[in-house]
């Protein structure tokens, strides 16, 4: 095992701080902190393609499919590097969707959809959960029967927890297409536009401000070539891409930036005078955090090595899934402890310590526990996988 | 970067698995426990010997094998998962001990009789409670062209057993490293009555004629090795965590209630999943530790990281383990008590994880004095 960067990693990682030097601009962080991602044709639009310029939403696909050819290892570093800098950096259509097409779809879903996700232009939203097939995934319902006279698959149904399809282009969308067949064994995935007539798009408010959807499908149509590989076996893919898409989201590059700015702010009088780095306790709780934010990183290269080696590393993703979503969580609640009523103080109230960046992380914090399969799921997986007990009746 | 094990490391493993599965099984755990016991294994020594564990960090013209730290955490993995006897880490940590302080001299004779197995030492550097407190427990006084030291040691460990005890003592303002022969004139050694069974002593010593490894030494040198020890030390438990983990699910795979496996069950799977996850994090922590004080750095952040993780997972792996295991592993015939033992023990010495992070929150800047 080797623990350092090598010239090459230590060279990728000084390119993205400089690209982030030069384009995170005063500008796009009021953006973001005023808008999120929702302002449309603004800084984050000119952001996104700085980085579709560098060739980085391709980052590590093989030269042939417009991709730089980069590794695993490389994206990690960028992904850890956008979100240590609170940036919004490749999305899932980059580092879960794309490597599924690649790994698994036709020659001409290759050619047809690739290039596009590479500059930026295609943007999936994930529709996968529906109101009754949620943690149970393989329950979904929503039906794509093909028309044999049109050569269309025709879709009916409906998804949810449908997050940015208000900012995306297509649906990477699983379907039934098989409904006599065992539940894993008669599913597919098929690329939709989302502008399609019979697609109705209605927004979804979560807790912490977010914005997530849900999508509904009436007799939508599509190519028969927009289905990905092969017929009946979107299980496989789509599995396949929850595993790239845990790994992405569950890079610790936020958690370091949440633990090095409370020590920052620990050090500092809280509005009542008090300085919460001068109670043992505090400084107990913050050293933990700490030494928990090492740990996820080492996870996360652990995770982006092997992936690196070609394999899909589910107990290992699975692992750092829940180790930094539970992190989250104890990061938040330490600091709305340490800051004292203070804390409280909300999300962009200028008074809020950070602008209420801890409030906020306190109410976003919930998602990533339950999302993308739950923790309690993906706990099933490790004894399970990693260490071959017998499945729960659950 | 790249935290896959290369194929040497896989070998190294393997292999150091096979040879303590043959040469380490529990009976020999067991008897070295044994009131009375001669406390040296020795026919495992030779085997691990000839195998070149000894010599495995130390440069080819000792005798050694030219690896690096790291290996040494490849034994520690295989060591913590058998509970090879303390005195092999010990004297690998004594012999890096005297690879980093001594001068070449020293080197040439302390090195090549401990790679051939013919010498065997430990150390005690800094407090047995804290590995980053490197103030001498010991004081000094000049005897012509050598040196005698007074004071008291305390769980210090093998001195039964053991040729030389690396240590330190104070003389003049500064520190001075020197080798103790546990059984010289002037040395009291009584056994501890403790967790883990025999194995940790007390040493009085009275103008005890020492030899010196060097005078002077620095508190970052000192610290530098401590926490080598100790985060070799957390590999360990890793290894003693990784192994209870591994009974628990052979034990709840095969025990059935309820007309099926224990094993099975959802709440069952949890416990061993947070013990993977508790192991995980252990695991890359410790050696990310070894591996950057393996470079020379002081580490003390690593090694912070690496014992708060360490501890905490290797007491709740076998913890739980008891908790999957009830009574079949509360009993003393299947032996789970003797990881549990392992991990208590070695999260108490050198530090437990709130120690550690004192040392982390100095490294952060949280404290301040």
């Amino acid at each position: 095992m080797e623990f350092e960067l090598d010239d090459d990693q230590r060279a990728w990682l000084e390119e993205v701080r400089d690209f982030l030097r030069t384009h995170v601009t005063p500008e796009l962080r009021a953006e973001l902190a005023e808008h999120d991602l929702e302002f449309k044709g603004g800084e984050v639009a000119a952001f996104r393609r700085a980085i579709g310029e560098k060739g980085w939403f391709g980052l590590n696909w093989p030269v042939e499919y417009g991709g730089l050819g980069l590794g695993a290892v490389h994206q990690h570093l960028l992904m850890s590097e956008f979100e240590y800098w609170g940036v919004p950096g490749p999305d899932l259509t980059v580092t879960s969707v794309a490597p599924m097409i690649m790994r698994h779809g036709t020659e001409q879903n290759k050619a047809e959809f690739l290039p596009p996700i590479a500059r930026g232009e295609m943007i999936c939203a994930v529709g996968y959960s529906e109101p009754d097939a949620g943690t149970d995934l393989a329950s979904l319902r929503t039906r794509a029967v093909l028309d044999e006279s049109t050569g269309e698959w025709v879709i009916n149904g409906s998804k949810i927890w449908n997050s940015g399809a208000q900012r995306s282009t297509h649906e990477w969308l699983c379907v039934r297409t098989d409904p006599d067949a065992p539940r894993h064994k008669g599913i597919s995935v098929i690329i939709v536009p989302i502008d399609h007539p019979g697609v109705e798009i209605r927004p979804l408010i979560a807790w912490s401000g977010y914005r997530t959807n849900e999508a509904f499908f009436d007799d939508v149509r599509v190519p028969a070539t927009n289905l990905i590989g092969e017929v009946n076996e979107g299980w496989r893919y789509i599995t396949g891409a929850l595993d790239l898409e845990r790994g992405a989201l569950t890079n610790a590059g936020d958690l370091r930036r949440s633990v090095e700015d409370l020590v920052e702010l620990a050090r500092k009088p809280r509005a009542d005078g008090r300085v919460p780095a001068d109670d043992p306790v505090a400084v107990r709780r913050l050293a933990g955090l700490v030494a928990d934010v090492e740990a996820a990183t080492l996870m996360g290269y652990e995770a982006a090595s092997l992936l690196a080696e070609g394999t899909i590393p589910t107990v290992e993703v699975s692992t750092e899934k829940i180790f930094t979503s539970e992190l989250r969580q104890r990061i938040a609640d330490t600091a709305m402890d340490l800051l004292g009523p203070e804390g409280l103080l909300a999300h962009r109230n200028p008074e809020a310590p950070l602008a209420g960046a801890y409030e906020r992380l306190y109410r976003t914090a919930p998602l990533l526990r339950f999302g993308a399969g739950t923790n309690e799921v993906l706990r099933d997986v490790i004894a399970q996988r990693g260490h071959a007990l017998p499945r729960s009746g659950r | 970067m790249k935290l896959v094990p290369s194929q040497e490391e896989t070998d190294l493993r393997g292999m150091l698995r096979d040879l303590l599965a043959a040469e380490c099984p529990t009976t020999l755990v067991r008897a070295l426990r044994e009131p009375g016991a001669d406390r040296f294994p020795a026919p495992l020594w030779k085997s691990l010997t000839a195998a070149g564990v000894l010599g495995l960090p130390f440069a080819e013209a000792y005798g050694g094998a030219d690896g690096r730290l790291d290996d040494v955490a490849t034994y520690l993995l295989e060591a913590g998962r058998a509970l090879a006897p303390s005195v092999v880490a010990g004297t690998l940590g004594f012999g890096i001990a005297v690879d980093r302080l001594g001068d070449d001299a020293l080197r040439g004779r302390v090195l090549p009789p401990l790679c051939a197995g013919e010498l065997r030492g430990t150390v005690a550097l800094a407090d047995p409670g804290d590995a980053h407190d490197v103030r001498p427990r010991l004081s000094a006084r000049r005897d012509g062209d050598g040196w005698r030291v007074s004071g008291r040691l305390e769980h210090v460990a093998d001195a039964d057993v053991v040729d030389r005890v690396l240590t330190t003592a104070a003389v003049d303002g500064r520190t001075l490293a020197v080798l103790v022969d546990p059984r010289a004139e002037g040395v009291d050694v009584t056994p501890l009555e403790a967790m883990g069974g025999p194995g940790q002593f007390r040493m009085l010593l009275d103008d005890v004629p020492v030899e010196e490894v060097v005078d002077a030494v620095a508190v970052d040198d000192l610290r530098r090795v401590s926490h080598t020890i100790a985060a070799l030390r957390c590999v360990e438990l890793v290894g003693v965590a990784e192994e209870a983990l591994r009974r628990t699910v052979a034990h709840a795979g095969s025990r059935h209630q309820f007309g099926r496996p224990i094993g099975s069950f959802q709440a069952a799977q949890h416990l061993v999943a947070d013990m993977h996850i508790g192991i995980q994090a252990a695991r890359l922590s410790a050696l990310a530790a070894v591996a950057a004080l393996g470079r020379g750095e002081l580490a003390v952040r690593e090694s912070a990281v690496a014992r708060m993780h360490a501890t905490v997972a290797a007491k709740r792996a076998t913890l739980d383990a008891h908790q999957l295991h009830g009574g079949m592993g509360y009993v003393l015939e299947t032996d789970l008590h003797l990881w549990s033992e392992r991990a208590r023990v070695l999260s108490s010495l050198d530090g437990s994880a709130d120690t550690a992070a004192g040392w982390l929150a100095e490294e952060v800047g949280l404290v301040h004095d």
